[in-house]
């Protein structure tokens, strides 16, 4: 799709998998860090939404459009919508909530970049 | 002394929520893009998406809530889970003709990393866990 961001992307879900679990482990419930970590996370999953919506606006076409507009939404919604049920009952379970939706984040973006390259 | 039902959406549960909640959504979008696009390919496994989503969504809600009526709901919902992982699951390696398209349930969710297998069993685990006793 657009291959450094890609990479870029994935790595920092990963670390937030990972810090999100070590939370856990250490028996903390998810802090500011976790938050902020998130907060940039987010920008970075914006950002490559928006150039990605922007290219098959502007022509691009792939073989299955319509279901990489759905992954590129779901690629976007699920981070916030895990960290606030993370946060909304501070335990240490919590870390691992946003490690989840990482997760599914990060699986979202890979099948986002196999229905790219489908189509280039 | 009688110890009362604990929140399902207590504690660890909330993780099961998540992943629960992920695969509402990605099953039932699945099914709906399925059944949009190409029902015509293999109009039994779409459906089968689409019940599958629809069983997640309910098992989500079921131990999200609060209560012995959400308790009933996710109770059912995941024991229908654990039936459909099961039967659709041993179908598709023995027949896999009839299944021409996958579904999360297919080959007891090896799509999925056979999370749709070992979901259920978590899932009851921790209805039973949680229950009065």
């Amino acid at each position: 799709m657009i291959g450094a961001l890609e990479i870029v992307v994935l790595a920092a879900l990963a670390a937030l998998a990972v810090y999100g679990v070590v939370t856990t482990a250490l028996n903390r419930p998810p802090d500011v860090w976790t938050k902020r970590a998130v907060g940039v996370v987010e920008a970075l999953l914006v950002v490559q939404a928006a150039i990605a919506a922007l290219r098959i606006f502007g022509g691009v076409t792939l073989p299955e459009t319509t279901t990489f507009l759905i992954y590129l939404v779901v690629s976007v919604c699920v981070l916030p919508i895990a960290t606030q049920f993370a946060t909304a009952e501070p335990t240490r379970w919590g870390g691992t909530v946003v490690a989840v939706g990482a997760i599914a984040t990060a699986v979202a973006v890979w099948r986002l970049q196999g229905l790219w390259a489908a189509g280039a | 002394m009688r110890e009362p039902a604990r929140a399902t959406s207590s504690g660890p549960g909330r993780v099961l929520i998540a992943v629960y909640g992920v695969f509402a959504l990605s099953a039932t979008a699945r099914a709906l893009v399925q059944i949009a696009t190409k029902f015509d390919e293999a109009p039994l496994a779409y459906l089968l998406s689409a019940l599958a989503g629809v069983v997640y969504i309910l098992a989500t809600i079921g131990l999200n809530g609060r209560g012995p009526g959400a308790r009933k709901l996710a109770w059912a919902a995941v024991g229908f889970e654990l039936v459909g992982v099961l039967v659709v699951g041993t179908l598709t390696l023995l027949d896999a003709a009839d299944f021409p398209d996958d579904t999360v349930w297919s080959v007891y969710g090896r799509g999925y990393g056979f999370v749709p297998l070992v979901l259920p069993f978590i899932g009851l685990w921790w209805l039973r866990h949680t229950r009065a006793r």
